[in-house]
């Protein structure tokens, strides 16, 4: 039986998977932590019965706070022995601000987590959720990524994709060690059950959305319920390593865009750039810009074989749009059954 | 079907020259895991390693090639079990075309269409394109407008049809000119008008049109891919039939005197086809070095903005983009015999520097053949 802390649960991918591990007969308590208050989907959890579950609010990218939670009377009581690091995902526009340091909390967090799962004697086993999008594209738009694909170390890259890449190099690190067992997954863009889009740089709902005009790149989602499943298949899976998730669908960017019932401005790529260096230097925040990276441009599929054949984990969902009554096709995942 | 090539000792390339070194070689690099450690073949006699390969290959019999596309089909079954994620080519016959016909649909005969609507299992269930960005939708209002260059402008004739593979990955080898790759696009015409079941030839282009805006969404959606190793590697293991032109970029951009002389071949197309074990059809395209005959390339113009060349024709650039449009001349393709190199060397012979090469000029030559046989 599995003792589980799960970070950012009370963002719409943490309950999904806390929903998930509390479905599993393996697992026996959840210890959630989370910036927001108790999230309302656990009240029907508790009500439910099933594994221990606790909530806390914690902000793990705060040093003094990650501290106190591992250091806790409380978590050595729960003798945690998985921890499943989520990133922060939800929109949240009370952080806004002038600088770009709001980019380091990724990084931050999962050094954190990282070194104090590995100090807690209790903890064995670390699930990490990172991007995809960490990858180096090249032009085109059938770049097939497997697990051993170049990561990008362009200088140019933007600073969001720089603190993913910063936040895998991490994890990544710690994969071949002794002393915990490490399971870095990499996901696209994940699809929410109402259409909500999570883990895309280029789609971040805070920002707003641009197009290089003449390009359509090839994006690869998952649905939340399929990413909670990999996680939940992660941590039981027995090994180590890195793996690529993802659903069966490549969408054009322009469709995702269409479908999420949001709309981007299409703009000729150089333009983009020269844009986005001239607002960085009048110390326009980072969420006042549109994303402007090689993703914008150049599509990608993963390769997920790896996890097919080590983790068990294959996408049981197909992601869609919905039939148009309502004349706004949205979104949506749905059972393949 | 003839024997394959035999090697003579001590045999130089086809073309007399003298193979390039491999690291000066774009398309051989090491993505698909040759050890840069490793020392590069030399001291070893090319004949004596030759003869060792072989003797590691069982030869098999040559599988019987397809009939002509016009020929009545035998009742043969469609080719070996694919996995699910590639459900089987239908044939011409069993492709069961909507009663209600639109715009598009009435541009072209009913052949076509039929063949078009089979591609369309390349995409899997409901997505719009298949994971090289390929989209039948897209293709259905293209082929109008390529079928009208192939019938009315560019007037073409092929023959050597039964030498297109039925089934199965194979990579289609050939000459590349005229500045704008329609040679490309008519043999994409060409090979799904004369196969069946019907068979969409995947063309490998340039990176650098992977740069270029709408040209790369373009490109996609009809079905080209981006030349990668993994993207070629993933074509053949799909047991799709590859489209190359081994000259790259040098081939369209040749200057006039130029016409009709094969450039330099790549070399990486012969690696895939080892690799894979799949056959290479040599193909020549005859009328597109003469479409856009180019007095000059300026070279220090086009380094400047990245592009391949800025050519001077007596069109472009004196009418503007009107200019760029080929002359319309007369598309003659043919297509060889197909060089079964992967049954002679396997996939090992990949790995061999000096055979690949070879190997190449071979194809190279087989290319020169046919370009002059159809030139008479």
């Amino acid at each position: 039986m599995t003792r589980v802390l799960v970070t950012h649960a009370d963002e719409p991918i943490g309950r999904g998977v806390v929903k998930c591990l509390a479905r599993d007969p393996r697992v026996e308590a959840i210890f959630a932590v989370g910036r927001g208050p108790t999230p309302r989907a656990f009240d029907a959890l508790l009500a439910r019965g099933g594994p221990d579950t606790q909530y806390a609010r914690a902000d793990l990218a705060r040093h003094r706070s990650a501290i106190d939670l591992f250091h806790s009377q409380r978590f050595r009581d729960a003798a945690i022995d998985s921890v499943v690091q989520l990133p922060p995902h939800a929109a949240d526009g009370s952080r806004e601000g002038p600088s770009w340091e709001g980019l380091t909390e990724i990084t931050a967090e999962t050094r954190l987590v990282v070194q104090l799962a590995l100090e807690a004697r209790s903890v064995k086993n670390l699930v990490a959720l990172g991007s995809a999008y960490v990858y180096r594209l090249q032009p085109g738009n059938a770049n097939r990524l497997t697990e051993d694909s170049e990561l990008d170390f362009d200088p140019r890259l933007p600073p969001e994709l720089r603190a993913w890449v910063d936040a895998d190099m991490i994890v990544h690190g710690e994969v071949r060690g002794e002393r915990l067992r490490v399971v870095l997954l990499r996901a696209p863009t994940v699809v929410g059950s109402r259409g909500d889009l999570f883990l895309s740089p280029l789609l971040h709902p805070d920002r707003p959305l641009a197009r290089a005009t003449g390009f359509d790149p090839l994006c690869p989602v998952i649905s939340h319920r399929d990413l909670a499943r990999a996680i939940d298949a992660a941590l039981f899976a027995g090994c180590s390593g890195i793996f690529n998730v993802a659903g069966r669908e490549l969408l054009p960017l322009s469709a995702l865009v269409r479908w999420a019932g949001r709309s981007a401005w299409s703009v000729p790529h150089p333009l983009l750039g020269a844009l986005g260096r001239g607002a960085r230097l009048l110390g326009a925040g980072w969420r006042r810009l549109p994303f402007d990276g090689p993703a914008l441009r150049y599509g990608f599929s993963l390769d997920t074989r790896r996890a097919e054949r080590e983790l068990g984990f294959r996408p049981a969902d197909r992601i869609g749009v919905t039939p148009p009554g309502d004349g706004q096709p949205r979104l949506e995942t749905t059972s393949a059954g | 079907m003839s024997d394959p090539p035999h090697i003579a000792p001590g045999a130089a390339s086809a073309s007399g020259r003298r193979p390039a070194s491999p690291s000066a070689e774009p398309e051989t690099g090491p993505a698909l895991g040759r050890d840069p450690f490793a020392e590069e073949p030399g001291s070893e006699a090319l004949v004596s390693r030759l003869d060792a390969l072989e003797r590691r290959r069982p030869r098999r019999r040559p599988k019987p090639r397809a009939p002509a596309a016009d020929a009545p089909q035998p009742d043969l079954p469609q080719g070996r079990a694919r996995g699910p994620s590639h459900p089987r080519t239908p044939a011409l016959a069993e492709v069961e075309l909507p009663e209600e016909s639109d715009f598009w649909d009435r541009l072209l005969p009913e052949r076509a269409r039929r063949a078009l609507s089979a591609t369309s299992h390349l995409v899997e269930g409901e997505a719009a394109t298949d994971r090289f960005g390929f989209s039948p939708e897209t293709a259905r209002k293209a082929l109008p407008w390529f079928h009208a260059l192939y019938r009315g402008w560019f007037r073409t004739r092929s023959r050597g049809h039964e030498h297109l593979p039925e089934r199965g990955g194979a990579v289609l080898a050939s000459n590349h000119a005229g500045l704008l790759p329609f040679d490309a696009a008519m043999t994409v015409v060409d090979v799904l008008m004369h196969t069946d079941p019907p068979r969409l030839a995947r063309a490998v282009v340039d990176r650098w049109a992977g740069e270029l805006p709408f040209v790369n969404i373009f490109y996609a959606r009809v079905g080209q891919v981006v030349g990668t190793h993994e993207n070629f590697a993933e074509l053949l293991e799909d047991e799709q039939l590859v489209l190359v032109f081994p000259e790259g970029a040098a081939g369209v951009t040749k200057p006039l005197r130029e016409r009709y002389r094969l450039q330099d071949f790549h070399v990486g197309f012969v690696e895939h086809a080892l690799r894979g074990r799949v056959p290479i059809v040599p193909m020549a395209v005859v009328g597109s070095d003469d479409q856009a005959p180019m007095l000059f390339d300026l070279k220090p113009l086009a380094r400047a903005l990245g592009m391949p060349a800025v050519p001077i024709t007596p069109t472009f650039p004196w009418l503007g983009p009107l200019g760029l449009l080929p002359l319309p001349v007369r598309y003659r393709i043919v297509y060889g015999e197909p060089l079964d190199f992967h049954e002679r060397f396997g996939p090992e012979g990949a790995e061999d520097a000096r055979l690949v090469h070879y190997l190449a000029a071979e194809v190279r030559r087989a290319v020169g053949a046919l370009i002059e046989s159809e030139r008479g």
